[in-house]
């Protein structure tokens, strides 16, 4: 029994890593260069009128973005701007933005 | 049936007529609203007469042949890597059309007059009785005034709440003021006489008289439309201020902020054109109860007494083709202009009021403000330049020769270089726009070689020590919105201070040392 779980966890370790480890050093020049010109390296400008991305979840950052990218989610805007990016780099955004400090 | 048809076109006609009314009504409002629209959105940084100024020149000629899909485009998003923010979901789609063909239409205005009286008129007094402040810092900061750094923060929009002067304590790295500007601030100057005034100029030309124990502004006025130069005098009673529009100076009393004279900026150029003028750096030296300020399209420098009945001015002319910023050196007694036309810098004897040398700069030599070092019994300036061609350079002179020493390759153009006496490295930070554009390079003063690149991130400019040389603090400025501390031997990250879109940063040291990287003695020595 015991084993099993183990197998199992290793198969679930080795799934995780088949998928490169976001990178918040990617992530944050990703950022620079995509994002923070609306929503800013940490926070938007104060009078700007885009919502915040520091410290929100993760997970729900990297499910809008991939949405904003395949279309599923409509935005003129986002549409035209979260095209351009790979898993690799929603991942790596999600990542740095999540760990920020709001 | 016929009875409908008839009702259904009166009603269309009547439908049409009201459109034709109200687009009529809206075309006659339009262009007026338009240029009220780029007046308070755009002209703090593309210039209040469509002529550019820190961003491209937006007018019928410029823009001509653009088109007005793409350029909405970059309106909307803004532009990378530059200070354009976006402005989308700020204006309509409908205002941000309207701004392009209006400034498809519109050619560059000639030179919109400011005169003293609408100075006068744009005084405002925040505190009404200025003997009612703390009489001492009501922050941290142990007696050490000069530790005080301020920074220019722009904001993203170049104007609204993010742009302030923001002032931190260098011992301790922690936030311990900030001024609202309304719009960009561009330089801070500390009054040398008193520690507790210091002075903020905004894109927008208006001038804030800070009181820094309190951390509030006292006063105000708007000396032009656009321009950065402004300079303090020595005994700290009198501010001079120069504008790129219009093409005009002002000499302000320090106190009041009252002006008392104004000049118009003109003269004969190296070429022997009669030209007007922007204004281009303004400086007040220890050594005299003068300012020099720079005309940069006249290509020249001149001093103006204020101790002197009426303020007198004497020229000096053909000192290169478009002047920019300057440096003192020799307790203040000589000058180095900057002119980006003919690369050189130019030597100017502040006592003989003349040009003494022109010295080779690097392509586009932009000087900011300037660094000077004394190594081996040697006075070495250091000389930023923006680089816009193959040679990217720092040039470095022997200050006492008027001398080239070296040409010291770096990896991009830069901008402004900051040096201290206690600091073993001049720092320059890199502008090119791409990659090297979050990186500031070490220049060791005994070497003269660059020994090592920072990558500070954001576009990273505008780097100065603390007045005991112990920090470097550089701007990680727009796509970074901090200003990161470095400690000066170690370049060991040590700290980061959140603001928004930070530029200049200004150390109180600065009245002390004269030029950054002197110590305090060659400055005594002028006087």
């Amino acid at each position: 029994m015991k084993l099993k779980y183990s197998v199992l966890l290793l198969a679930g370790l080795l799934a995780g890593g088949s998928a490169r480890a976001a990178s918040l050093y990617a992530g944050q020049a990703k950022a620079a260069a995509v994002c923070a010109q609306c929503h800013g390296i940490r926070n938007p400008s104060a009078d700007a009128p885009f919502p915040p991305l520091g410290g929100r979840d993760v997970e729900y950052l990297k499910t809008a973005i991939r949405q904003y990218r395949d279309l599923t989610r409509k935005s003129d805007i986002m549409n035209a701007i979260a095209g351009s990016l790979t898993d690799n780099d929603i991942n790596d955004i999600a990542s740095y933005y999540g760990s920020v400090k709001p | 049936m016929k009875k409908t048809i008839t009702k259904r076109l009166n009603k269309s006609l009547l439908a049409s007529a009201i459109a034709v009314l109200l687009s009529s009504g809206m075309a006659m409002a339009k262009s007026d609203n338009m240029h009220q629209l780029y007046q308070d959105n755009c002209a703090s940084c593309h210039g209040s007469d469509h002529g550019g100024y820190l961003a491209p020149a937006l007018n019928a000629d410029t823009l001509k042949g653009r088109s007005p899909t793409a350029l909405r485009t970059i309106v909307m998003a803004g532009s990378f890597d530059t200070l354009m923010p976006p402005f989308y979901g700020k204006l309509s789609d409908d205002e941000i059309r309207g701004v392009i063909k209006h400034l498809q239409e519109t050619p560059k205005q000639p030179n919109p007059a400011w005169t003293i009286d609408d100075m006068k008129k744009s005084l405002k007094v925040y505190v009404k009785d200025e003997s009612s402040l703390p009489a001492k810092p009501t922050f941290q900061i142990d007696d050490k005034f000069e530790n005080l750094i301020g920074v220019a923060a722009r904001g993203k929009y170049g104007r609204g709440e993010g742009s302030k002067a923001i002032f931190i304590n260098s011992a301790t790295h922690q936030k311990v003021g900030e001024v609202s500007t309304g719009t960009a601030a561009h330089i801070i100057d500390f009054n040398p006489a008193n520690p507790r005034w210091a002075y903020v100029k905004t894109d927008t030309a208006e001038i804030f008289k800070v009181d820094l124990y309190s951390m509030q502004a006292t006063r105000s006025i708007k000396t032009g439309w656009n321009g950065p130069g402004m300079g303090v005098s020595r005994d700290g009673k009198y501010i001079m201020a120069g504008s790129f529009v219009p093409h005009n100076a002002v000499i302000l009393d320090a106190d009041t902020l009252e002006p008392l004279k104004t000049f118009e900026l003109e003269g004969i150029d190296p070429d022997g054109k009669h030209v007007s003028s922007d204004s281009g750096m303004i400086i007040g030296t220890p050594y005299a109860d003068i300012f020099a300020i720079a005309l940069e399209n006249a290509g020249q420098v001149w001093i103006v007494d204020y101790k002197k009945e009426g303020f007198p001015v004497t020229k000096i002319e053909k000192v290169g083709r478009h002047l920019h910023d300057a440096f003192l050196t020799h307790g203040g007694k000589k000058l180095m202009v900057a002119s980006y036309d003919d690369s050189i810098v130019a030597a100017i004897d502040l006592e003989e009021r003349k040009l003494i040398k022109q010295l080779p700069a690097g392509c586009v030599p932009h000087v900011g403000g300037g660094s000077a070092v004394k190594v081996d019994g040697r006075t070495l300036g250091f000389g930023t330049n923006f680089g816009d061609c193959d040679k990217m350079v720092v040039s470095v002179w022997d200050l006492d020769k008027m001398e080239v020493v070296k040409q010291i390759p770096v990896s991009g153009g830069t901008e402004s270089p900051a040096a201290h006496a206690n600091a073993p490295y001049v720092a320059v930070d890199i502008i090119s726009k791409d990659r090297r554009a979050r990186t500031v390079q070490l220049i060791d003063k005994k070497t003269l070689e660059v020994v090592k690149t920072l990558d500070v991130g954001g576009h990273a400019y505008f780097p100065e020590y603390s007045a005991d040389g112990k920090f470097l603090y550089i701007s990680a400025g727009y796509n970074g919105d901090e200003v990161v501390v470095y400690d000066s031997n170690t370049l060991q990250k040590v700290a980061s201070v959140p603001m928004e879109s930070p530029a200049g940063i200004f150390s109180r040291g600065r009245v002390k040392y004269m030029t950054r990287g002197l110590s305090p003695d060659e400055m005594e020595q002028g006087k």
